[in-house]
């Protein structure tokens, strides 16, 4: 991508627009080919990713074997409590979908953005899109009472020429969710090309070599390839980012579409998609940071991009924030006895606990970025993309359970509490999730080693032992104390 | 083709073609194939899918309610009031309605059994039965067959009459006519005062009802004339009667009532005498723990209010002295010939023995004088107190096991029957010929609705069998069989009989039973309540549901709450919630209640309506022995209770004060009490009344009840609201805008659900079919409803509803919580306490008031099932359309399309919508709610639901379209009131109407406009087709 070696000056109107301010510059990365060697030397397999391997697939068969056990004896095994019809499985479907969004936001819409921060962090996203939107899809199927019917919520012609009711939300779901995981993976195949060609390039085993060759679509590097790639990539920027708003939004139909107080909300839409960047960058966090340690890839993942990725989450902490407070004086100006008698048992009923969760970890720890310090901490991060995680959990258990079981009807308010079945599925889904991904970091690389070149200057035909040139082609001086060349 | 191919073309397409075809076949069935083998010779009037309706009589209790059943393919699958009986006229109670699972009970005995030398009951033919029977009678004779004791249920009609002949015939005594439930004390103090054990009330007459602890509407007298007479009496609305309970405990009964005043066990006496002017107000406030201003009020409104009705039904040991001061009180106020009316409403009060004849035969026992035993259609050892007291030594079933040989016809093992050594069950009363007179000069009869289920015989053919074969007897027995006899009975004969059938009734008179007899040692009496040492009044009282234990094997009334307390598969301990607060006890934690005579520990049910210095315990659960549904259920309260006799000689059940502590356990409570409050939410709205010069008007009561308007000014609004009324900015007007209104009904879901098509298909009122013209449509009145949920049992009949609460259909939702670690979780109710129960309908019950635990409260019984909306929030919801709105106004759920996506419960603000949490309707599966032979009472009309689905309240969709199908092969229309649900037909307070609100022929559609009507939730835009109209609170004497 970056071929050129003429240096060109910051007001240059010929200057490429998509290359790395001075605050995502890799300044630890000297050349193409220590990209190449650095990034494909983690696909090599190591006695802990096998550890990791065999637990994430030890907890998805346990999960899958849970599942198995509630298709047979019912769904009463797990713990709904009428009038509390939904639980664990729609909090977690609505979980997943979420930490997919991030996932398109980073790679889209920051492209768009020509946020050069992303450009390390993306293929992680990316790939934890697919992976999360892939688990969260097979939620439904275990939520409902007969699962082996769930191709009926599809619009297939049938000789009955019974249709699905378009006007449920529910069907909506099917729509998004399978729109959504069709565009992110062909997303993340596509970016996949050129480093696939790479892998290609180096692969010595005939068959691998031979998959690689398919799956690179046959990638020579040429000009007019990567011309018509970058065009690509950007039509499929553009086609996703609509995507990250209008998923999450046809998610929380699922609730504002119902009746139920606590649900029925026009914020909805915006206040989801806002709480999916969220969680999912706060499970970026939670997948990035590890790698970069276990990786040793500080240096492609420095501490800036963590930085400006700390600062989207504490923008996103703030609207989730901001959106939460806004429930409550809604309920309040709405005067709507049902909205206002469910508002107070959110934070002081039965469920209090779950509120006061949510709000710690969503809208209270986040406010810790605020201190740069603390946003250039990545253990501080990682703990806290945990705590987000949880908090977002519970955002949807607390938007669930109370809402249902604090309903129209005194008579039937109730209880809830999950059962063995829902959290060995819920287990069994991070393991799934964790499965795929383990398994893609050795297969493919973890960070986008094409788009990486583009922000590491190219060796130039003149050594020049002093001076090295910068993302913009120009010359500087080389400085170790670059900031975030260290921890 | 060349030569080499040995197969052709037209042969491989044949292979090919049968293969794929046996494939196919094979492939796609998934049971195994049943043959459907049609008749031949067509059995009479057995038309198959085509119902048949038999007139019989109700045995379940004495009353003697007139029932039809609906047989279909020679079973019966549903029990319903008879409407030209003089007793119930259409009308069913829950335990009537239960009848069908006494008959198809798993647990009833195959045949006849004895017990054998190591103590088993084994199996043997009929005819080995009545060998030994008549061997051991032979025996007896010579040990003196003057001391042989036979118990059966108190039943009046020809089989008791029967049964003292045959006795006779052996030189045995006459059967002791045993009935748990009757109260011996009122039907004495009534034959006293009025000559007869039960005389006619006339509630509609009364201005003001006053209720010394007498249930009528759960058990005091025949429940369900009660309550059609009293419903009838508070529907006059302004003119209703004020109802005044006067008891330590607010019974089923009390909430219906207008004022409680909480006296103290044993004070009632002192009340009546002071209203009679025999005693002062003070004195009874004393005594009463009642502010002598609310007795004052209540003597100051006696006196005004005339004719007035003073009830009295107290268990305590002066029992009949308050009876009889009650009867005096009706004279002196001059309510005799107007309330209360001489003639007899019931001949079943007559006749029971009483417990000093009941306690004579058990002494006598004890002692070992008594040569043989006969039990039939009672269980002594489990509805008496366990020892027998003063005077005798050793427990009641010790005093039993003492006879030589036991011999019962119950057709369940229960306590008694497992110390029984020769089990010859008999019929099912719904197997059986009988003939009872049940008011003055009406004939009830009883035939069998289908063939006998097991190889069970009726008591009186084995009893006519084994008279035949003793030669001294046969003489004496000259029919063929039981039902030769009943027929040679009948007066007017055969063809009389013949012509009677069909309706169950006829005029006729039976002998009356003989009058009681003397017995050498009363039962030794009951002390004062007061005298009796501890810090709580205990009240012990019959279970509004099981009644003395003999329901407890009938999974529907199990799984049906408890009209008061809300609570099935359990016994619970009523507790006043101060005097909970201050003892530490919550809900569900264990309470250990001890008196004199033993003590029981049961889980707390936090109750407003009952003193706080008093506990209450039903009787009914706590069998050991009484098939798998009774089982292991709750406690026996009959363990607080001394062998002890009321003052009528009655068993008395408040007797005394007792000690509680709590023990330390708890266990969740399976109730299907959501909150108790209705938030001011309004869903069970009410009015009082406030009587003037000028007649009653009404203002709104608490709880969201809103101004009754004056008069319905067409097209103008009801301008200010009512004072007082909080609007919010923002809420939604609550007003009820008169009629039903459907915007759904003639909107959009036609044909493919394209709003802008013009073809609406059957939504086009102008749709041949003429559906869409139809609005089905439901009046519930709350003035009349008293909650005692008979529709609920009626509901789980008509509609296969699975009963969910047994001890093995709970799953265990912790791993490794149940006991045996096997994944179940064996607590009685289990689903109930997880909230899965399936009523279709259920009786919210709400209270009003009261909040700070001393204050006035009120009772709202609102029945909720699915409203029917025209708008309805579940059907747009729904992925699959599996609910949707049918052109006549129905929301349906299309079971087999459902996948259980369950949102549409979600979105139902009712929260009427039932999922099928397991597979309740597969017969291999432990869960399965109809083990054979309880499936043979499945309604043919009705699916039996999956696992994974959602169901719910169908408007009983199926008699919908039965009445329009029947119509259309009769080429006519639907008639108005032509049929109704199955909740409105059994309704016996008539509270629910059925019908076509569209059409003004109807009467719900006048119903529906009425003043006092409301739709629940109406700010919500569901366009509801159910009704309520508000309940009337009488605080003032009209």
């Amino acid at each position: 991508m970056a071929t050129i070696a003429r240096p060109v000056t910051a007001d240059d109107p010929h200057r490429r627009p998509n290359v790395a301010s001075a605050n995502v510059q890799l300044p630890g990365v000297r050349d193409y080919e220590q990209v190449d060697n650095d990034i494909i030397r983690t696909l090599a397999p190591s006695g802990g990713w096998f550890a990791a391997l065999g637990l994430a697939v030890a907890m998805f068969l346990w999960g899958a074997g849970a599942w198995v056990y509630q298709i047979y004896w019912g769904l009463g095994n797990a713990g709904y409590n009428p009038p509390v019809m939904w639980g664990v499985y729609i909090i977690t479907f609505v979980f997943w979908v979420g930490i997919g969004h991030a996932g398109t936001l980073i790679s889209a819409i920051l492209y768009l953005f020509r946020a050069g921060f992303r450009t390390t962090i993306y293929r992680c996203a990316e790939a934890m899109t697919v992976f999360a939107v892939m688990t969260a899809g097979l939620f439904p199927i275990i939520h409902i009472g007969r699962p082996w019917k769930f191709f009926w919520l599809i619009p297939y012609p049938n000789w009955r020429l019974i249709w699905p009711n378009f006007k449920s939300p529910l069907v909506w779901d099917v729509f998004a969710i399978s729109t959504y995981l069709t565009v992110s993976s062909t997303f993340l195949y596509v970016g996949l090309i050129p480093d696939i060609a790479v892998l290609r390039d180096r692969e010595t085993n005939p068959v691998r070599k031979r998959i690689l060759a398919v799956l690179s679509l046959g990638w020579r590097n040429s000009e007019k390839e990567w011309r018509h790639f970058m065009r690509m990539y950007l039509f499929l920027a553009a086609f996703s980012t609509p995507l990250v708003l209008s998923v999450h939004s046809v998610v929380s139909f699922d609730f504002a579409m119902a009746l139920t107080p606590g649900w029925h909300a026009t914020l909805f839409p915006p206040y989801f998609v806002a709480g999916a960047i969220y969680s999912g960058i706060g499970m970026v966090f939670t997948i990035i940071i590890p790698i970069r340690k276990f990786f040793k890839l500080q240096h492609f993942v420095t501490i800036n991009h963590l930085d400006a990725a700390a600062k989207l989450a504490l923008f996103t902490a703030m609207v989730v924030g901001t959106a939460y407070l806004i429930e409550f004086w809604v309920a309040w100006y709405s005067g709507n006895t049902f909205e206002q008698n469910y508002f107070y048992n959110r934070v002081f009923g039965q469920w209090w606990w779950a509120a006061w969760i949510l709000l710690t970890c969503n809208m209270v720890f986040p406010l810790s970025l605020w201190s740069q310090k603390l946003r250039r901490n990545p253990t501080w991060l990682f703990i806290l993309s945990i705590f987000i995680n949880l908090g977002m959990w519970y955002e949807r258990f607390v938007i669930i359970v109370p809402s249902l079981s604090h309903e129209f009807e005194p008579w039937q308010w109730g209880a809830y509490m999950p059962s063995w079945v829902d959290v060995s599925i819920l287990v069994g889904s991070f393991g799934w999730f964790f499965m795929w991904f383990l398994l893609f970091i050795k297969q493919l690389p973890v960070i986008a080693i094409a788009e990486v070149k583009e922000i590491v200057p190219p060796r130039l035909r003149t050594h020049a032992p002093v001076t090295e040139i910068d993302v913009s082609g120009m010359h500087v001086d080389y400085s170790p104390e670059t900031p975030g060349e260290h921890e | 083709m060349s030569e080499q191919s040995r197969v052709k073309r037209r042969d491989f397409l044949k292979v090919l073609g049968a293969a794929g075809a046996t494939t196919a076949a094979v492939g796609c069935s998934q049971e195994h194939v049943e043959k459907l083998v049609p008749y031949l010779a067509s059995p009479d009037e057995t038309v198959p899918g085509v119902s048949n309706y038999y007139a019989s009589t109700c045995r379940e209790c004495s009353a003697g309610c007139g029932i039809i059943s609906e047989t279909r393919d020679g079973r019966s699958i549903k029990l319903e009031g008879n409407p030209d009986h003089p007793v119930n006229h259409g009308a069913l109670c829950a335990r009537g309605q239960a009848g069908l699972q006494g008959l198809y009970n798993p647990d009833r005995f195959r045949g006849p059994m004895l017990r054998d030398a190591s103590g088993k009951l084994a199996p043997l033919a009929w005819d080995k039965a009545i060998q030994t029977l008549q061997q051991r009678l032979g025996e007896a004779k010579s040990k003196g067959a003057a001391n042989a004791v036979f118990i059966n249920q108190h039943e009046n009609g020809l089989f008791a009459e029967f049964l003292d002949q045959w006795l006779g015939a052996y030189g045995m005594p006459a059967a002791i006519r045993y009935d748990a439930e009757a109260l011996h004390a009122v039907e004495a103090a009534n034959k006293q005062s009025f000559g007869v054990a039960w005389p006619t009330y006339d509630f509609s007459a009364a201005k003001l009802i006053v209720s010394f602890g007498a249930d009528f509407l759960e058990g005091w007298g025949a429940s369900v004339p009660n309550q059609l007479a009293f419903a009838d009496a508070r529907a006059k609305l302004g003119t209703a009667p004020k109802f005044v309970y006067v008891g330590a405990r607010r019974s089923l009964t009390g909430l219906n009532a207008d004022e409680w005043i909480s006296a103290k066990p044993g004070s009632e006496l002192a009340i009546l005498d002071a209203i009679s002017g025999s005693g002062t107000v003070q004195q009874a406030a004393d005594a009463s723990g009642v502010t002598a201003a609310t007795l004052q009020k209540l003597v100051d409104e006696l006196k005004a209010a005339k004719p007035s009705l003073v009830l009295a039904g107290a268990t305590t040991a002066n029992a009949k002295e308050v009876a009889l001061a009650a009867n005096a009180l009706n004279q002196s106020l001059g309510n005799v010939g107007t309330t209360v009316k001489n003639a007899a409403s019931s001949l079943s009060m007559e006749g029971a023995d009483n417990l000093d004849t009941v306690r004579d035969a058990f002494t006598r026992m004890a002692a070992g004088s008594v040569p043989i035993v006969f039990v039939r259609g009672a269980n002594p050892v489990h509805s008496l107190p366990t020892a027998l007291g003063a005077g005798a030594t050793g427990t009641v079933a010790d005093a039993f096991k003492k006879v030589a040989f036991k011999v019962s016809f119950s057709s369940y093992p229960d306590e008694t029957t497992d110390l029984c050594d020769l089990i010859l069950p008999s019929h099912h009363a719904l197997e059986s010929w009988g003939l009872v007179e049940v008011v003055p000069g009406t004939l009830s009869l009883q035939q069998p609705v289908m063939e006998p289920v097991f190889a069970t015989r009726d008591t009186a053919d084995v009893l006519l069998a084994a008279a035949k074969r003793d030669p001294a007897a046969a003489s004496k027995f000259t029919t063929a069989d039981w039902r030769s006899y009943v027929f040679s009975r009948f007066p007017g004969g055969q063809s009389a009989i013949t012509a009677a059938l069909p309706k169950g009734i006829a005029n006729g008179t039976l002998p009356r039973a003989a009058a009681t007899r003397t017995v050498a040692s009363a039962a030794p009496k009951a002390t004062d309540i007061a005298a009796t040492q501890g810090d709580f009044y205990v009240v012990v009282h019959p279970h509004a549901v099981l009644g003395d234990g003999r329901g407890a094997n009938k999974p529907w009334l199990q799984e049906l709450p408890d009209p008061v307390a809300k609570i099935c598969w359990q016994s619970w301990v009523e507790i006043h919630p101060l005097t909970a607060r201050r003892m530490g006890i919550q809900a569900g934690d264990h309470i250990t209640v001890t008196t004199s005579a033993g003590s029981i520990e049961a889980p707390a049910y936090i109750y407003l309506g009952i003193r706080q210095d008093t506990v209450a315990v039903a009787l009914g659960q706590g069998h050991t022995s009484y098939g798998r549904y009774a089982s292991n259920i709750g406690v026996n309260a009959t363990k607080l209770l001394a062998f002890a006799a009321d003052s009528g000689s009655g068993l008395a059940l408040t007797t005394s004060k007792g000690r509680i502590a709590t023990s330390g356990a708890r266990s969740d409570l399976p109730s299907t009490e959501g909150s108790a409050r209705q938030h001011g939410r309004g869903v069970g709205q009410a009015l009082i009344a406030v009587p003037g010069a000028n007649g009653t008007t009404f203002r709104a009561a608490p709880g969201h009840g809103r101004e009754m308007p004056q008069e319905h000014p067409a097209g103008e609004a009801a301008g200010a609201e009512a004072e007082g009324e909080e609007h919010l900015p923002g809420d939604a007007d609550h007003r009820f805008l008169p009629g039903l209104r459907s915007p759904v009904a003639n909107d959009a879901q036609g044909e493919l659900g394209d709003p802008t098509s013009k073809d609406k298909g059957m939504y086009d009122p102008n749709h041949w079919s003429g559906m869409a013209k139809r609005r089905w449509a439901m009046t519930i009145d709350l003035s009349r409803c008293t909650g005692c949920s008979a529709c609920v049992t009626a509901c789980y009949a008509e509609n296969n509803i699975p009963t969910v609460g047994a001890r093995w259909q709970g799953r265990s939702l912790r791993p490794f919580h149940s006991s045996d670690g096997s994944g179940w979780d064996t607590r009685p109710g289990a689903n109930i306490i997880k909230g899965r129960e399936m009523s279709w309908l259920r009786i919210e019950r709400y209270f009003e008031g009261g909040e700070d635990g001393v204050g006035e409260f009120d009772t709202r019984f609102v029945p909720m099932m699915c409203q029917h909306c025209g708008n309805a929030p579940c059907e747009p919801v729904c992925p699959v359309y599996a609910t949707y709105h049918s052109p006549d106004g129905l929301n349906v759920q299309v079971y087999n399309r459902c996948v259980g996506t369950r949102y549409c419960s979600n979105g139902c603000p009712y929260k009427v919508r039932y999922f099928n949490w397991h597979g309740y309707g597969e017969e291999a599966r432990r869960q399965y709610a109809f083990p054979e032979p309880l499936h043979l009472q499945l309604n043919p009309d009705v699916t039996v639901r999956g696992k994974g689905v959602m169901e719910k309240c169908s408007f009983c969709v199926q008699r919908i379209r039965e009445s329009e199908h029947r119509a259309s092969l009769e080429h006519r229309t639907l008639q108005p009131n032509e049929f109704t649900t199955a909740c409105a037909q059994a309704c016996p307070s008539r509270a629910i109407t059925f019908g076509d609100a569209a059409d003004d022929a109807w009467a719900v559609a006048t119903l529906a406009r009425d003043e006092r009507a409301y739709h629940v939730f109406e700010e919500l835009n569901t366009y509801t087709a159910v009704v309520y109209l508000k309940k009337v609170i009488h605080p003032a004497v009209s």
